[in-house]
């Protein structure tokens, strides 16, 4: 996939950076290049644009990081059963545009697309979370952004994986929404990285996926990077509960397990659309007519619209069934949901967060 | 096909009602068969900026998750009943906002309706109130007792445990369990 970009606005301090380089070097004709003194003010949203949001997804900025790389999932909470997820922030935005991503509102202010040129720096971070960790580490960096796109310009995904394959004890999942993953298959990972995919029903994916890979790319993609000797896993996240939404997942998973073995998937995490009254607002501002944004949500005790519970808890379970009916032992969690929803799906307590994620860490290898 | 709606009278009833500024635009923006049957709605239903604010949203959502026009959806039988009947207007602007909101969301309204359904059949004495969470955004359900002495509460907990099985089947289709394919 390729994604177009009106400029690139590199900071000054990095502009001699191997990723500034590379990403200038790869660059297609026309696209201008700014250096700039500080990337920040370069990623501020455009006030006067129609869509500032919009805009800024198209505006590459190649820039320092200023705080740490590694954090703990945005999602964790008191209130929901947790993966123990680590975040890596390697870049903010994303330049595909979901109707219900929560970057709309997460980084309105800040959306162009920024890139940390100092990425490496993260490997110190990471050095020091292994030399400290007691159990395996799951570590993302598809949070804030998605963890290929753009990646035949910045080349970052090599690094990592190239770091990670030597990190026992760590492992790096590339989440994402594309099938950019040329850059993956010559590499050996030595099983310490697992790509990772977001799947949605092709309906979903017509109405909201702007700019994503098709369904089908996405999984023939998995099956690529699988025979090129990575883990895989998937997320069924956000969970659309509009009309017929059962018999599109069960579709979608059809299709998914004639192409990937259920046997060899680490994982498949379930989560039920969510938004924040504010995302809910941004996202039909800018998709006004998107009828997967018209779902039958209700304000949730967690101050989130979600499909009223019944409604949310039966699609759970069927998928969950028929992920089952293939291979018994999947792994299967849920997604920024609480403990009783955990229970009342999957049928037993969550796992505390740290033995889930070690488990999600560690994988098909140990216990699957 | 209606008339088109004549863009002053849509403007006059806003000024009356202090129709904040972005719905008149987003009024004004309609076609003319859907500007029209939502002026016949407000106007004939004496509708407060309020409710044409609440009943226009719904419409819109309606109109673009069905793929219907405004004036479509305003046209159906169960609409159409409450925009001429003949109780008083407030009564019938709130009975349209209701119907709209079950058109919005017609399977929360199928299973909002079943589990009151189910809670009414069981006849339970005053005291005990059972609450399924609003709009069900919860899987949790309440049950409430209000007892004065001993003699009343011993009196509603039998009743309570007499009905347990069915009090049990109500907390699962609360939790999502218990009900039919097409159902919701
Ligand atoms: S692919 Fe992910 S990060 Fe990108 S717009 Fe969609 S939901 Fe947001």
């Amino acid at each position: 996939m390729r994604f177009e970009l009106d400029a690139v606005y590199v900071e000054e301090e990095m502009r001699a950076t191997a990723l500034a380089r590379r990403v200038i070097a790869a660059l297609p004709p026309g696209v201008p290049v700014y250096h700039v003194p500080d990337g920040r003010i370069a990623a501020r949203a455009d006030r006067g644009a129609a869509d500032p949001f919009a805009a800024g997804k198209r505006r590459m900025v190649i820039m320092r990081r200023r705080s740490r790389f590694l954090t703990g999932c945005p999602a964790a909470s008191n209130e929901f059963a947790c993966c123990g997820y680590l975040v890596m922030e390697l870049a903010s935005n994303c330049p595909m545009d979901c109707g219900y991503c929560f970057l709309q509102e997460f980084v309105a202010d800040n959306p162009g697309f920024q890139v940390y040129a100092n990425y490496a720096d993260a490997f110190a971070e990471l050095d020091r979370v292994q030399a400290a960790a007691d159990r395996p580490l799951r570590i993302g960096t598809g949070e804030l952004a998605d963890s290929l796109a753009f990646d035949s310009l910045t080349g970052m995904s090599r690094d990592l994986v190239r770091y990670f394959a030597g990190r026992a004890g760590l492992t790096l999942e590339l989440k994402t929404k594309t099938d950019e993953i040329e850059n993956l298959l010559d590499l050996d990972s030595r099983g310490r990285t697992l790509v990772s995919w977001t799947l949605s029903p092709e309906r979903v994916f017509r109405s909201s996926e702007h700019r994503t890979a098709s369904p089908s790319a996405r999984i023939a993609a998995a099956r690529r990077v699988l025979e090129a000797g990575y883990r895989v896993g998937f997320h069924l996240d956000p969970i659309i509960a509009c009309d017929g939404a059962d018999r599109d997942y069960s579709a979608l998973l059809d299709e998914l397990f004639a192409t990937v073995p259920a046997a060899r998937i680490e994982f498949i995490s379930l989560g039920g659309l969510r938004m924040t009254p504010g995302l809910r607002a941004a996202a039909r501002r800018r998709f006004p007519r998107d009828p997967m944004l018209l779902g039958e949500e209700v304000l949730a005790p967690d101050g989130r619209y979600r499909a009223f519970a019944p409604l949310r808890m039966r699609l759970y379970e069927a998928i969950n069934r028929r992920i089952a009916r293939e291979k018994p032992g999947v792994r299967v969690y849920l997604c920024m949901e609480s403990a009783a929803t955990y229970r009342r799906v999957l049928g037993a307590a969550p796992p505390a967060p740290a033995a889930l994620g070690a488990r999600l860490a560690d994988g098909n290898r140990r216990d699957g | 096909m209606s008339a088109p709606a004549d863009d002053d009278a849509v403007r006059e009833w806003a000024a009356a009602r202090r129709l904040p500024a972005p719905y008149l635009a987003r009024w004004l923006a309609l076609g003319p068969d859907d500007r029209a049957a939502l002026l016949e709605a407000a106007t004939g239903l004496r509708m407060r900026a309020g409710q044409l604010i609440a009943a226009f949203d719904l419409l819109e959502e309606i109109s673009v998750r069905d793929a219907r026009p405004i004036a479509a959806i305003l046209a159906r039988d169960e609409v159409r009943r409450i925009l001429n009947g003949t109780g008083s207007g407030p009564g019938r602007a709130a009975a349209l906002l209701a119907a709209l909101r079950a058109l919005r969301f017609p399977r929360l309204a199928r299973a909002t309706e079943r589990i009151a359904r189910e809670i009414a059949a069981l006849g339970l004495p005053r005291g005990i109130r059972i609450a399924p969470p609003r709009e069900l955004a919860s899987g949790e359900i309440r049950i409430e007792l209000a007892a004065h002495g001993g003699e009343e509460l011993s009196r509603l907990l039998d009743a309570l445990s007499r009905h347990a099985t069915e009090l049990a089947r109500i907390a699962d289709l609360v939790a999502g369990v218990g009900w039919h394919d097409d159902e919701i």
